[in-house]
């Protein structure tokens, strides 16, 4: 392991990352914080779509449903903040396997169809009750998860490595052979004798898991739960970005995907307006000329990987 | 001694088509079985039956006594059938020896580390299909052959006791196909049971112990494969009846000029060999007919002359070279394909059909050539107002041939028209080419496996036999040198 | 009075959503493409329009052309610089191309919608209407803008109906839509076909964006839902089938009017996203698909 690609890569890049705060500002760790919980936003999705070939366009379904319900048992039962992220993560899984059930039965465009009415339908309940959600606006919450940017910096660090450890782990286990196999052709995988159905369904609830806990943690990092932060399109559509510039089906090109695409819109800031426009502009490059996005081109090289 | 697999009663209906009409067999242990039968005989409707990839309406399928009819796939493959697709497509980032190890796993979904026991079972496999030297390489660096030897590897891998074989030689050359052979072989040897589908007899007769041969459906015979292919029923349908040939009108200075030339033509699908050094030649005004059973490589000739494959070797038309044209610009050139799959406008009408035949013709020409075929096939002017997805097979193949000589080909290449078809309708369409020959100086060169219908027009025959040419030759000759061997 | 009210303005609207969801579909159908840059494309058109027309004060007339000119050259770059490389790319296996594309004309739209706020700012323009004034349409006030939009979509979709069913050019497209290999093989350049195809289609995008423009006004920020609501209409009358894209847009027309006049505006979009959750669940091929 130690020879592989991958490690060799991943290890010294946490090190640096583990050290950032030592000689980094405030605002820059803050970015980071908010990077890393997109890390793991992506990775989720590189799971499914990587592995068990199921498109998900409606990511932030997953997200936003951990997100708010850890946020609505925080604001109105003030549940400590462990219970409302275990909570948060259950609801996601049961979203995921409401999202399964149609995904095994439909094809194609279809199939991305609902989840992405998923989030235009959840999107419009959370504004229409804002009342009770805060709506646009957002939710005020009563706790956080720490006030000093250091902490919450390290609080994401340290909820990527494990999360990216255990998906990337699983990506390369028995299991996550049997999800590609499933992914790529379900009637082989089938007769290998593998339970495709069962597969994916496992695979649709790792990923809610993941994508609902990182949301529950990220609006307690932020304070307030809001729809423009975890519910919006464009949320999703920055994950789904993030995942395939960084390259399919490699989890770790996921991560640095979303690193890329939060670094990036920063530091274009200055260029005001037009910083999405070159950051959609670079990612547009990315794709038509690197398909298999960064960490695909750097272990395509490699061979063995 | 119970029999490993025996099939009973099976039917299958899709809609109103019955695929598969109370078929029956048993293979004991130690026994290969052939399943042969041409394109829509049924015959891989029967073997995604077994494997429970479609569930049959009727019949039992026993597996060492259970009955497994109507399971689910991956059920079936627990209980003990293990099957090679024809267009398994490997991981990309996996080595040979990972594929295999996927084939011992456990259904299980916490399996998160990989059993020592499982590794060295799956080197031992690796080793006995003879991919032992290869087992740490990835799939894109291997041959073809050896693809399918890990095809046969993860069928084999937790001790099946049937093994099904879809299509066992297709895409190997000549070379491989005896390993090959020997392989699936030795499986025998070993007590499976063994299923083998294909098109062909005579590629697995040295192979199969007995063959069961199906047309449209239902059984037709099941004894040895000697046996099957002199059998009548067999041989009328496949190859059409009597072979016999009519006079054919000679014309002066036919076949002298060189029209289209073909040689050394090889094709790849992915790394599955189709076509392997294949040489034809056409002449002005000839009718040439290519002559070879369904897989044979037929329609991967006439794509790659059409330009819709990429090939290598040349092939000249008229003198020049046709590499690097698009196919539109090769039908523009007048060589005009009408495929096998007709390729119709279902929701066009007949007259919208043929109308986009002549787009390259002015309104006055089309007009001519429009009256001239009405007349060759009265009943697509009958119909014309209706959408061609209505049709009748017959009336849909007449159609693709009108709309194809809409566009007054030099060279009319025809891939089984005779697909499906009626006897009475093949009659109409013979007499349509016979008109054609006779009337006007098309060069038409026809592909088929139904040699009755391909042999009476044809001024030279050509076989060609799991992806090259076998013979070439006189029609009046070929009863007697090729016809034997044909099946 | 509000049932006519709504009659009328439910006509209107469904009538641009007609010629929106006409053009995405014809991609779709001829091209196989979900351009999720369709959204932006008809933003492009609105916004050119009512700059070349007031700010760089060359008339309605003017603007409108204008408007119809640069979404032709939107469509023309998405093809030719987006989609057709994906497609012909040797590097991204087939079952992919799909996401890619999208990706690709998600991408191109977001920078479409970019460029547009940030030259001309994401507050809303309102194109200046081809003809100004009201007329009484039994007893309600309409302005002849509303009527126009919905006569010029009609006359759009009418003449894209006659070059389809009444030319050689235009069976040629809808032969392409039915079967590509089959019009390959009568001697046909697919190439030039997709061609015709997408400028069709700028042609189509132009004209809904600068109607919307003028009836409804637009802003950079509509681009997402314009395509959102595209794509849903296709959906629901069945992906690559014109009629059905035609019949959908009039019930997503009239049930988004309803829903604002008689529950409230800002829940609009709620009942058509529940009928097209149904949908996709009971009859996924859509209303009229085939399957």
């Amino acid at each position: 392991m130690l020879r592989s690609r991958t490690f060799q890569i991943v290890v010294p890049a946490l090190l640096v990352m583990a050290l950032l705060p030592l000689g980094v500002g405030g605002y820059i760790l803050g970015l980071l914080t908010l990077a890393y919980y997109y890390a793991v936003f992506a990775m989720s999705w590189d799971l499914l779509f990587g592995f068990a070939g199921e498109v998900n366009f409606g990511p932030s379904f997953l997200i936003g449903v951990g997100a708010y319900t850890a946020a609505l048992l925080n604001h109105y039962w003030m549940w400590p903040i462990p219970a409302c992220l275990v909570a948060g993560a259950i609801a996601a899984v049961i979203g995921g396997a409401v999202l399964a059930v149609p995904a095994l039965r439909l094809t194609g465009p279809y199939f991305g169809l609902v989840t992405l009415v998923a989030v235009l339908l959840l999107q419009n309940m959370l504004v229409l009750f804002a009342g009770i959600t805060g709506g646009e606006i957002g939710l005020d919450l009563p706790d956080v998860l720490s006030i000093d940017d250091s902490t919450n910096y390290y609080y994401a660090l340290a909820f990527m490595t494990v999360s990216g450890g255990i998906l990337f782990g699983l990506s390369r286990s028995p299991v996550g052979l049997i999800l590609q196999a499933s992914g790529q052709d379900a009637i082989e995988a089938a007769a290998l004798g593998f339970n495709v159905a069962k597969h994916k369904m496992a695979a649709f609830c790792i990923s809610a898991f993941f994508s609902g806990l990182a949301g529950a943690m990220l609006i307690f990092y932020l304070g307030t739960a809001s729809v423009g932060t975890v519910v919006d399109i464009a949320v999703g559509v920055n994950v789904i970005i993030a995942a395939v510039l960084g390259g399919r089906r490699t989890i770790i090109g996921a991560a640095v995907g979303a690193i890329f695409l939060i670094g990036a819109g920063e530091i274009l800031r200055p260029l005001g307006q037009l910083s999405t426009f070159v950051v959609s502009a670079v990612a547009l490059v990315v794709i038509l000329f690197f398909p298999s996005g960064f960490m695909g081109r750097l272990l395509q090289s490699g061979g063995r990987e | 001694m119970t029999a490993l697999l025996e099939v009973s009663g099976l039917t299958k209906r899709f809609g109103g088509l019955v695929a598969v009409k109370d078929i029956g067999f048993s293979i004991n242990a130690g026994e290969i079985l052939g399943l042969i039968g041409p394109n829509g005989s049924g015959k891989s409707t029967v073997m995604k039956c077994i494997m429970g990839i479609e569930k049959p309406n009727a019949g039992s399928v026993k597996l060492d006594g259970t009955d497994v009819a109507g399971w689910p796939t991956h059920r079936i493959a627990r209980h003990g059938v293990g099957i090679v697709f024809q267009h398994a497509r490997p991981l990309h980032r996996q080595t040979i020896l990972e594929h295999i190890q996927l084939a011992l796993l456990p259904d299980n979904l916490f399996m998160l580390v990989t059993d020592h026991k499982i590794t060295r079972r799956a080197e031992e496999i690796a080793e006995r299909v003879g991919l032992g030297q290869v087992m740490h390489r990835l799939p894109r660096t291997l041959p073809f052959a050896d693809l399918r030897r890990l095809e046969l590897a993860k069928a084999i891998a937790r001790n099946p006791k049937v093994v099904l074989v879809d299509e066992p030689f297709a895409g190997l050359t000549a070379g491989e196909v005896a390993d090959f052979s020997a392989l699936i072989g030795s499986f025998r040897a070993e007590g499976h049971a063994v299923l083998l589908v294909d098109h062909n007899v005579k590629g697995v007769a040295a192979l199969v112990d007995r063959v069961l041969a199906m047309y449209l459906g239902e059984k037709i015979t099941e004894a040895t494969a000697e046996e099957v292919m002199r059998n009548e029923t067999v041989r009328r349908v496949y190859l059409g009846g009597k072979i016999e040939t009519a006079a054919r009108p000679d014309r002066e200075g036919k076949g002298h000029t060189p029209l289209l030339d073909v040689r050394g033509l090889g094709v790849l699908y992915g790394k599955a060999t189709a076509l392997d050094d294949v040489s034809i030649h056409v002449g002005e005004g000839e009718f040439v007919s290519v002559v070879g059973l369904n897989g044979a490589g037929k329609t991967t000739l006439f794509n790659a002359i059409s330009g819709l494959v990429p090939f290598s070797g040349t092939v000249a038309w008229r003198g020049e070279t046709l590499a690097g044209k698009t196919p539109g610009a090769i039908a523009r050139g007048g060589i005009v394909q009408c495929p096998e799959s007709r390729e119709l406008f279902g929701d066009m009408s007949i007259r919208e059909n043929l109308d986009l035949g002549g787009q390259h013709l002015t309104v006055a020409e089309a007009g001519k050539q429009l009256d001239w075929l009405f007349g060759l096939f009265p009943i697509l002017k009958s119909r014309q107002g209706q959408a061609a997805r209505t049709l009748s097979g017959g009336e849909q193949q007449m159609l693709a041939i009108a709309r194809a000589l809409m566009m007054k080909p030099k060279l009319l290449i025809l891939d089984e028209p005779t697909l499906g078809l009626a006897p009475v309708i093949l009659e109409q369409l013979s007499k349509a080419l016979e008109v054609l020959r006779q009337t006007t100086d098309i060069t038409v060169l026809l592909g088929e496996q139904n040699v009755t219908f391909a042999l009476p027009h044809a001024d030279r025959v050509y076989v060609i036999e799991h992806s090259r040419i076998v013979w070439e030759g006189d029609p009046g000759r070929f009863a007697e040198e090729a016809g034997a061997g044909y099946l | 009075m509000l049932a006519l009210q709504i009659l009328i303005d439910g006509f209107a609207i469904s009538s641009l959503y007609a010629l929106g969801a006409t053009g995405f579909t014809l991609i779709f159908g001829v091209s196989g493409v979900l351009n999720l840059s369709h959204g932006a494309i008809m933003v492009v058109a609105a916004v050119i329009a009512w700059w070349v027309a007031g700010t760089f004060g060359a008339g309605p007339y003017l603007g409108a052309l204008a408007g119809v000119a640069a979404s032709l050259a939107c469509a023309f770059f998405t093809y030719r610089v987006i989609v057709r490389p994906i497609q012909n790319s040797p590097s991204i296996p087939r079952e992919e191309k799909e996401i890619f594309v999208l990706t690709g004309t998600l991408l191109w739209g977001i920078m479409l919608q970019e460029a547009i706020a940030y030259l001309f700012t994401n507050n809303p323009k309102t194109v200046r209407p081809l003809v100004e004034g009201v007329v009484m349409i039994a007893g309600v006030r309409t302005p002849w803008n509303e009527v126009l939009t919905a006569v010029l979509s009609w006359a759009a979709i009418g003449l894209l109906y006659l070059l389809v069913n009444r030319t050689r050019t235009g069976k040629s497209l809808l032969a392409a839509s039915m079967n590509p290999r089959g019009l390959t093989l009568l001697g046909f350049e697919l190439s030039n076909i997709y061609v015709l195809v997408w400028a069709i289609y700028g042609v189509l995008a132009g004209i809904a964006g600068v109607l919307l423009g003028a009836f409804l006004g637009v802003s950079s920020d509509n681009a997402g839902v314009l395509t959102a609501s595209a794509f849903s209409i296709v959906v629901l009358g069945g992906l690559g089938s014109v009629p059905g894209s035609l019949f959908a847009a009039y019930v997503v027309g009239y049930l988004e009017t309803m829903t604002a006049y008689l529950i409230s505006p800002s829940i609009r979009t709620v009942p058509v996203l529940l009928l097209l959750v149904a949908v996709v669940y009971v009859r996924p091929q859509g209303l009229l698909g085939r399957r």
